[in-house]
């Protein structure tokens, strides 16, 4: 037994001697890598902006080496690029790199070329806390950008633990307004927000009777329930208030029901998964009434997905959306050429705050941005809309009020910005706008 | 790529699953029960910790029960529960075998699933319990992830050196013969039914206790994370490292996680480049169980050492 123990003992030391010796040799390839990557984006920025901002770039200010020298800082990308989310995750993460690429190019902040690091969730919480982790620990992330809300909670503690910010676009779940607000941003309105401008579509369609679907997520819960509080309200008939969950190979047992009480309409708040399957086999079953779909299904695909035909003239879908007329959101317009795509400028947004309260700060950490951004959002300096106006302004001693591509950036006590609302109408394959409610219509 | 943090993660989940997985073999290669349904008893461990040391609910909370304990008192707890329950699902389905057993574990473990997930009372449904008490944040000059990881490890170094000592008795003695040979155990006087309800309660205590310690780690209670992907993670780390041994399944799992924590540890700077690994995850996973299983290094590691039990 005791040779035994001895060669246990000598099989640990070898094994731990073996992953300092890796832990040496992995930090330098690492150092080695940073240096020659900020090389590379100081020397070719506009080459990584993906074609739709090689104007923009000429127009601004020429990249100096300067960042390189000053080195990097490290922005985590964390979004779901696959799973019930995916479709989402990719315009997120797509318009932070537009986002980068246009600072980057712009010369970069005073703490160096943005890098970014990106990772999928596929939606799920705990590899989500991984991969934050990760993020911070081993990448030097000072700011972590784009969970959905199911992750996003989960790093509240994350976040206020390692002083890292957190921002999310599209996380408009209800639990965040208590738990944000400190080293916890989004830039979209909560989910009571959808819940109004659903509740208030519902409403105004002249239904009798109307049934909810919601799939078992806070994400759709939250929403689904304010929207039943509008429409009772309203005097309108709730036939089913079904909670469903995902992940199942058929919903019969829930529409079974549902179509019994032959609803004028049914409000689907679901993931694309389970949404596709629950339109398919209501409209197979006899369903001609209309719907209104969550953000969730608010993207093109689902009409491959489905089949145009099932969804015609028949559904509409809400969402926090932008005002097309702003003036910040028209020439991101022209620079982006995704920007209509749900969620991007919210994207843009924030990366281009984190960028502009670095700029503003007196750290490159996340407790420098978590002081500045406030700031840099709301107050009563020169108005800019892009990275490097602001920038400009900040070098010369000014304030700046960033009035973002979504919109003003206020934010409220629990870190989030009011939002608009859109109502599109599935016509020829596609999605149409029908109905646009400000900010303003919610203020009561 | 930091080695160092990787070591710290490795070394903490690899102690938090390497507790599960030895209560696996405990009850498998020693008590002959496939237990398919391994993930409630770490579920219920870590939903016990999270009830008993977390705050009333106040606002959207939906759940109706937080006692705001001391940490230690919900690790207490958490074990206790595992036994509890453990007892109460063992009486029903360890009068089954083999896949009758397999099936009615996975059962359970599925019923637990649903109730956390519909059941808005008991753990707030699909939320969860979100930023759980971690006990370790205040602890000096050693940072909080090395005291993680300590603690981990000691967790499972003491459920192998119980679980050690408990096979090379008498009582573990008892447990092979029955193994082996059921009916002449029998014969001899062994009461196999009591013996294997023993085993299979005993080793729940520790794995309670494992998902408590998961829950501080990941400060999150919810049940997107004990679905059957922990039970087939704990079995593929049981089936790699070998089922009889214990050094060899707590390597078996150590390098289960190692592996996923490289894959994950590497920076993908591009949004293209983090989608092409997402899809390249799972492929990779296979080729490489696929080579461990042919090769089985973890089993020749142990064997070679010549290692007991």
């Amino acid at each position: 037994m005791g040779t035994n123990k001895r060669k246990w003992m000598r099989l640990f030391a070898v094994l731990f001697a073996l992953s300092l010796v890796g832990a040496a040799c992995g930090d330098d390839d690492s150092a080695d890598q940073q240096d020659q990557d900020a090389e590379e984006t100081a020397s070719q920025p506009s080459e990584d902006a993906a074609g739709t901002d090689s104007e923009t770039a000429d127009e601004t200010s020429p990249p100096t080496t300067e960042a390189a020298e000053r080195g990097e800082v490290t922005v985590g990308v964390l979004v779901p690029l696959t799973g019930e989310l995916g479709e989402f995750g990719a315009i997120v993460a797509d318009a932070i790199e537009f986002g980068v690429s246009e600072i980057n190019a712009a010369g970069g902040t005073r703490c160096g070329d943005i890098r970014t690091v990106v990772a999928d969730t596929g939606g799920d919480a705990e590899t989500g806390i991984r991969e934050a982790t990760n993020m911070i620990e081993s990448e030097g992330a000072v700011a972590i950008l784009g969970p959905t809300s199911g992750v996003m909670v989960p790093l509240v503690d994350l976040a206020h633990r390692e002083e890292v910010v957190i921002m999310s676009p599209y996380a408009g779940t209800i639990t965040l307004n208590e738990l944000g607000g400190d080293f916890v941003y989004r830039t979209v309105s909560s989910d009571l927000g959808d819940g109004a401008a659903s509740g208030l579509w519902l409403s105004s369609r002249g239904y009798e009777s109307v049934a909810f679907l919601i799939q078992n997520e806070e994400s759709t819960i939250s929403p689904a329930e304010v929207a039943r509080d509008e429409v009772n309200a309203a005097g309108i008939k709730i036939t089913d208030f079904i909670v469903y969950n995902p992940g199942q190979p058929s919903y019969q047992a829930e529409l079974t029901t549902v179509l019994a009480n032959d609803p004028d309409a049914i409000f689907l708040a679901g993931g694309q998964e389970s949404g596709v399957t629950v339109i398919k086999e209501a409209v197979a079953g006899g369903f001609e009434g209309e719907w209104l779909f969550t953000a969730d299904l608010a993207v093109p695909e689902i009409f491959d997905a489905v089949g145009a035909d099932l969804i015609n003239d028949k559904a509409f879908v809400e969402f926090a959306d932008v005002d097309p007329s702003l003036p910040e959101f028209i020439s991101f317009e022209e620079r982006y050429d995704k920007a209509g795509d749900p969620f991007a400028p919210n994207s843009f947004d924030m990366v281009t705050l984190v960028a502009l309260a670095l700029e503003s700060a007196g750290g490159c950490d996340g407790a420098a941005i978590n002081g500045t951004i406030r700031g840099v959002a709301d107050s009563d300096g020169t108005k800019v809309s892009t990275f490097a106006e602001g920038r400009d302004v900040l070098a010369a001693g000014g304030t700046i009020n960033y009035e973002g591509a979504s919109g003003p950036l206020v934010f409220d006590a629990s870190g989030t910005v009011s939002g608009a609302y859109t109502i599109q109408q599935a016509i020829n394959g596609e999605w149409v706008n029908v109905e646009f409610y400000p900010a303003s219509t919610f203020d009561r | 790529m930091n080695w160092p943090q990787l070591l710290v993660t490795v070394v903490t989940l690899g102690g938090i699953f390497g507790v599960v997985t030895l209560a696996l073999n405990l009850q498998y290669a020693r008590g002959g029960m496939i237990n398919f349904g391994i993930v409630a008893y770490f579920a219920i461990g870590a939903y016990v910790y999270a009830i008993v040391t977390q705050r009333g609910p106040i606002g959207l909370d939906q759940y109706r029960f937080g006692f705001d304990w001391p940490w230690w008192s919900g690790l207490i707890l958490a074990g206790i529960a595992a036994l509890l329950f453990a007892a109460l699902t063992g009486w029903p389905t360890l009068r089954l075998r083999g896949e009758y057993l397999a099936l009615t574990t996975f059962a359970f473990a599925e019923v637990l699933h649903s109730l956390l997930l519909n059941e808005r009372r008991i753990g707030n449904g699909t939320v969860g319990l979100a930023n759980v008490d971690r006990p370790f944040s205040d602890w000096g000059p050693i940072e909080e992830k090395y005291v993680f990881a300590a603690a981990a490890a000691l967790l499972l170094v003491l459920t192998l050196l119980a679980f050690r000592r408990l096979l090379s008795s008498p009582y573990g003695r008892a447990l092979d013969a029955i193994r082996d040979d059921e009916t002449a155990a029998l014969a001899v006087g062994k009461a196999a039914e009591r013996l294997r309800r023993e085993v299979f309660l005993i080793s729940a205590i520790p794995v309670g206790v494992a998902g408590a310690v998961y829950a501080m780690y990941t400060t999150l209670a919810q049940p997107s994370l004990f679905t059957a992907e922990i039970t087939f993670f704990v079995w593929i780390a049981l089936v790699l490292g070998g089922e009889r041994s214990l050094y060899g399944v707590v390597l078996g799992t150590l390098g289960l996680v190692l592996f996923e924590e490289v894959v994950r540890a590497w920076p993908f700077e591009t949004v293209r480049s983090a989608q092409i690994a997402a899809s390249a995850e799972h492929v990779l996973t296979g080729l490489v169980f696929i080579a461990v299983l042919r090769y089985q290094p973890f089993q020749r590691t142990v064997s070679r050492l010549r290692v007991a039990p």
